[in-house]
C-alpha cells in the first residue's frame, strides 16, 4: 500500500514535472495573434505563439510559474501557469506606450516596477536601429552620456556617473575601471535583450553603491526551437566610416539551450561638422560570448562566458593646459585610409573576461538560486609605443545566494552578496596602487501587492574591507600606502503604489552609501587619458545619500502622461577639482569632498496617439535638472543640461501602396538642449543646441530588415556640456551629420 | 547552411590583423611660451626618419637626450640649440 501510494507520488511529480505548457492568445474579438513573445520568466526561456496563435511545449516547470507575454502593439501581460490546464490569455491593443512597458504588467529583473521606480527598453534590436547601445539607452529622460565619439561612452543618471552609476550585466557587476570618463562601458549590446534602469539608491538587492542609479542589462532569453536560428547583422556609417559586424545562433535540443554571437567592429576618426577629422577618436573591438542553460526536474543550471577586447584612440591628448590649445591642432583635414584606421598613440588596450554560473531550484513558492560570477578586465592605457603608461588587472568575484518566497500576495527576498575585488599593476609604472577589498551585504526585500494597492521595504547592510599596501618605486615617485579601513553602513528602500481608475502614483524612498574607491584615495599620477595630474586623499569618508522620487501617471486610449519629481541629498560627496598647481605640463587635480551636495528635478513624458491616424505616435520627455554644491554657490561639475526629447514614429504596415517600396516605418527624433548655466567653479557655460536624427526602415523580404539613418541631419555643430572633450580646446563638437546603412538577415 | 553561415562568421572574426607598425617618427615636444607644443623633428643613429625597435624603445625611455647643433626656426618661433629630454614619437593630427 505504502509502496503503492509512493510510486503514485512519483508519478505525479514526474507528471507535472514534465507536463505541457498549452494555450492560445487571442484579442478583444477573439482573433489568434501569433508571434507574441512568451517568457517563462524564472527560467529565461522563450518560446512563440504559432500562425492560430497557439503555443504548446514540452517543458517542466512549477506551478504558478509567471509566464510573461509580450508583442508590439500589445498589452503586455503576466499569466500563470497551471498544471496541465490550456491557458487562453487575452491581450488588449496597447495604444498608449508610457515607462516603454505598460506598466499594468511587466517583468523586472530588478524588482517589482509598480512600486519601484524601474523603467525598462529593449534593446534586442538596437544594432539595427541605432548608432550605438548608449545612445539608445539615453532617450530615456533623466538620461545623458559622456563620451568622446562612439569609441568611449558612459551613462550619466540624473548627473550622477562613473562609480555612483552601477552596471549589471547577467547578473554580474562590471568593474571596469569606471572611476574616469575615459573608461567605457566594457561590453557591446552583443546579444543583449533589454536594459533596465533604477535611478537613485533603490537598487538594493544589487548593491549600496548605486547612488546615481544602476543600469542592469541581460541576454536575449534561451529559446524553445524546433531547428536552429541565427542572425547576421552588419552595419555601416558614413561619419567615421565605421563598420560593425555580428553573428547569432540559438539552438535547443529537449532541456539544454545553447545561444552564441560574435561581433567586430572598426571605426576610423569621426567627422566634425566643418568637415574635419578628430584625430585619434578611432577604435576597434571585438566580442564572443555564449550561454548554455541545462533544465532539470526542478534544477536549472546556466553558464554564460565572454570575451570583450577594445582599443580605442584617446582623442584630445594635449601636453600642457588643455584648455588653451587651438582645435586646429586636434584636427586632421581629411582621411587617410591606409592609416587612420590603425591604432595609434595615446589609446587604450582592453580586455574584458566575463564568467557566470548560475543554479536555480525551484519549488512551488520559492525560488533558491546560487549566482557566482567572476569578472576580469585588463587595461593598458599608452601614450608611448613601447611602454605602458598604467597597466592594471582588475578582478571581481561576486557570490549570491537568494531565497524567493511568494505567498498570497507578498513576496519576500532574502540573500546575500559576497564580493571579492582585486586591483593589480603589472608594471611598476602606476596611477593607483595595488589594492583589494572585500565586502559582505546581506539584505531582506519585501513586497506586498493587492489590488490597487503595493507596498515595497527593503534593508541591506554592508561591510566592506578595503587594503592598499603599495611602495613601489617609479621615476623617482614612490608610493608609500600601508592602509587598511573597514567602512559599514545599513541601505533601504521604501516604496508605496496605488492604481485608482487610470491614474497610478507611486512614492519611493530610499538611503544608501558609497565607500570611497580606491583611485580617490590613493591616485598619484599622470593619467594621460585625461590630461592631468591626479593626486587622491587616504581621508575621504563615505558618501550618504537619501532620495524621494514621487512619480504620477495617467493614461487612456490616445494620451498618457507622466511626472516623476525628485530630490536626493547625498553627504560628504567625493569630486575631483582642479588646483593652480602643475607636474610638469599637467595640471594637478585634487579629491575632495564637500559637505553636502543636493540634486532635484523633474522629468516628464507624454505619449500621444491620434484617434484619426492610429499609426502616428508621439512622444516627448522631460528632463529638468538642477544640483547644488552646499559648500559654496556653484553647481555640480558635469551636470547635464535640461533637455526636451521628441519622438514622431509613423508606423506604415497598414499603408498597401507603400508595401511595394519596403517601407515599414519612418520616425524623426528632436532633442533641444538648453543653455546650461549651473556648472562647477571651474567649468564654462554651455550654449543650447538643437539635433534631429531620421530613421527609415522596413524589410526586404521575410528575413532580410534594414535601417537607414541619418544622424545630425543638418549638421549641427556643438559640444554637450557633459562631453568628455568640453575642457579641451574650448570644447570640441560632437560628430556632424552621419548616414548609416543597417542590415540584418535572419535565418 | 546554417553552419556554414556561422563558420564563415567566425573565421571573419577570428581573422582580424592586431599587428601595430613597429617604426615611427620622434620629435623633440618644445613647449613655447604660450603654452603650445612645437614639434622638432628628431634623426635616428642613421640620419633616417623613423625609430624601430629597440631605437625606438630607447628614444621613448627617460634617460634619452637629443642635442640640436644649432637654432631652428619653425614658423616665426626659435628653437635654440642645446640639449633636449622631452621626446615624443607619438602622431599628430595631419
Amino acid at each position: 500500500m505504502k509502496k503503492s501510494i509512493f510510486l503514485s507520488f512519483i508519478m505525479m511529480i514526474t507528471f507535472s514535472l514534465n507536463a505541457q505548457i498549452r494555450g492560445v492568445v487571442i484579442d478583444k474579438d477573439s482573433i489568434p495573434i501569433a508571434d507574441v513573445e512568451i517568457l517563462i520568466a524564472d527560467y529565461d526561456i522563450q518560446f512563440f505563439t504559432n500562425y492560430l496563435g497557439e503555443f504548446s511545449i514540452e517543458i517542466g516547470i512549477i506551478n504558478g510559474s509567471n509566464l510573461y507575454l509580450y508583442k508590439n502593439g500589445y498589452e503586455s501581460k503576466i499569466s500563470q501557469y497551471k498544471d496541465d490546464t490550456e491557458l487562453v490569455i487575452i491581450l488588449d491593443d496597447l495604444h498608449v506606450d508610457i515607462d516603454e512597458i505598460s506598466v499594468i504588467a511587466s517583468y523586472n529583473i530588478l524588482g517589482n516596477s509598480k512600486v519601484t521606480n524601474i523603467q525598462n527598453i529593449s534593446i534586442k534590436d538596437v544594432f539595427l536601429n541605432s548608432n550605438s547601445m548608449l545612445e539608445s539607452v539615453t532617450e530615456l529622460s533623466g538620461v545623458d552620456i559622456i563620451s568622446s565619439g562612439s569609441g568611449i561612452q558612459k551613462v550619466v543618471v540624473r548627473g550622477l556617473s562613473g562609480m555612483r552609476v552601477v552596471t549589471y550585466l547577467n547578473g554580474m557587476q562590471i568593474n571596469n575601471q569606471q572611476w574616469a570618463n575615459d573608461h567605457g562601458i566594457g561590453f557591446t549590446d552583443l546579444g543583449l535583450d533589454k536594459v533596465e534602469l533604477i535611478k537613485g539608491s533603490s537598487a538594493l538587492r544589487y548593491g549600496s553603491e548605486s547612488i546615481g542609479g544602476l543600469l542592469y542589462f541581460k541576454d536575449h532569453p534561451f529559446i524553445k526551437l524546433e531547428e536552429a536560428k541565427g542572425f547576421i547583422a552588419s552595419k555601416f556609417n558614413s561619419n567615421s566610416y565605421l563598420s560593425s559586424n555580428q553573428f547569432g545562433l540559438k539552438w535547443n535540443r529537449n532541456n539544454l539551450f545553447f545561444n552564441v554571437h560574435g561581433e567586430y567592429s572598426i571605426s576610423s576618426d569621426y567627422r566634425l561638422p566643418n568637415n574635419q577629422y578628430l584625430f585619434n577618436s578611432r577604435f576597434k573591438q571585438n566580442a564572443i560570448k555564449f550561454s548554455i542553460a541545462h533544465k532539470k526536474n526542478n534544477l536549472q543550471n546556466i553558464f554564460r562566458y565572454q570575451l570583450h577586447n577594445e582599443s580605442p584612440g584617446i582623442p584630445g591628448h594635449v601636453h600642457g593646459d588643455p584648455s588653451t590649445v587651438e582645435l586646429t591642432q586636434l584636427l586632421s583635414s581629411d582621411i587617410d585610409f591606409n592609416t587612420d584606421f590603425k591604432i595609434t598613440r595615446p589609446n587604450q588596450f582592453v580586455t574584458n573576461q566575463l564568467f557566470i554560473y548560475e543554479s536555480n531550484y525551484f519549488t512551488d513558492n520559492s525560488k533558491i538560486s546560487l549566482y557566482v560570477g567572476h569578472f576580469r578586465n585588463n587595461l593598458q592605457e599608452y601614450e608611448k609605443w613601447t611602454q605602458p603608461a598604467f597597466n592594471l588587472t582588475l578582478s571581481n568575484t561576486l557570490i549570491n545566494p537568494n531565497i524567493k518566497y511568494s505567498y498570497n500576495n507578498s513576496t519576500i527576498e532574502l540573500g546575500s552578496q559576497f564580493s571579492i575585488l582585486n586591483n593589480v599593476n603589472n608594471i611598476n609604472q602606476r596611477l593607483v596602487p595595488d589594492a583589494s577589498s572585500i565586502n559582505i551585504g546581506p539584505y531582506a526585500i519585501f513586497n506586498y501587492e493587492k489590488d490597487n494597492l503595493g507596498v515595497n521595504l527593503g534593508i541591506r547592510y554592508d561591510y566592506k574591507k578595503l587594503k592598499s599596501k603599495d611602495n613601489t618605486v617609479n621615476n623617482n615617485k614612490i608610493f608609500d600606502i600601508d592602509y587598511s579601513k573597514s567602512f559599514s553602513n545599513p541601505s533601504f528602500s521604501s516604496g508605496v503604489y496605488y492604481k485608482f481608475k487610470d491614474h497610478i502614483t507611486r512614492i519611493s524612498y530610499s538611503g544608501a552609501y558609497r565607500s570611497p574607491h580606491f583611485s580617490e584615495l590613493f591616485s598619484n599620477g599622470v593619467h594621460h587619458g585625461t590630461n592631468r595630474y591626479e593626486i587622491g586623499d587616504e581621508d575621504l569618508l563615505i558618501e550618504n545619500a537619501n532620495q524621494i522620487d514621487l512619480k504620477y501617471q495617467w493614461s487612456n486610449e490616445h494620451l498618457g502622461f507622466v511626472i516623476n519629481p525628485f530630490i536626493q541629498h547625498i553627504t560628504k560627496f567625493i569630486s575631483i577639482n582642479p588646483t593652480d598647481s602643475f607636474s610638469g605640463v599637467y595640471r594637478i587635480y585634487n579629491y575632495i569632498q564637500y559637505e553636502l551636495v543636493e540634486i532635484k528635478g523633474v522629468e516628464m513624458n507624454i505619449h500621444y496617439h491620434p484617434h484619426l491616424l492610429h499609426n502616428l505616435h508621439i512622444e516627448q520627455s522631460y528632463s529638468f535638472l538642477n544640483t547644488k554644491n552646499k559648500d559654496d554657490s556653484y553647481g555640480l561639475a558635469l551636470t547635464p543640461a535640461n533637455s526636451i526629447k521628441t519622438k514622431i514614429l509613423l508606423d506604415l504596415n497598414e499603408y498597401d501602396k507603400l508595401s511595394k517600396y519596403k517601407i515599414n516605418n519612418l520616425s524623426v527624433y528632436h532633442v533641444h538642449k538648453f543653455q546650461q548655466n549651473s556648472f562647477a567653479q571651474y567649468e564654462e557655460f554651455t550654449d543650447s543646441y538643437d539635433v534631429i536624427n531620421l530613421q527609415l526602415g522596413g524589410k526586404l523580404n521575410s528575413k532580410l530588415e534594414y535601417n537607414f539613418l541619418i544622424h545630425n541631419l543638418f549638421n549641427e555643430e556643438y559640444t554637450p556640456h557633459i562631453s568628455r572633450l568640453r575642457g579641451v580646446a574650448g570644447g570640441v563638437p560632437n560628430p556632424g551629420r552621419s548616414i548609416s546603412i543597417n542590415l540584418k538577415y535572419d535565418f | 547552411m546554417k553552419l556554414g553561415i556561422c563558420a564563415l562568421a567566425i573565421a571573419l572574426f577570428s581573422a582580424c590583423d592586431s599587428h601595430e607598425d613597429d617604426c615611427h617618427e620622434c620629435h623633440i615636444a618644445y613647449m613655447a611660451t604660450d603654452g603650445t607644443e612645437i614639434e622638432v623633428e628628431i634623426t635616428n643613429s642613421e640620419g633616417g626618419e623613423d625609430f624601430c625597435g629597440s631605437e625606438l624603445e630607447e628614444a621613448e625611455g627617460p634617460d634619452f637626450t637629443y642635442t640640436l647643433d644649432e637654432d631652428v626656426i619653425i614658423g616665426t618661433d626659435t628653437i635654440p640649440a642645446g640639449v633636449y629630454s622631452d621626446i615624443h614619437c607619438e602622431e599628430h593630427a595631419h
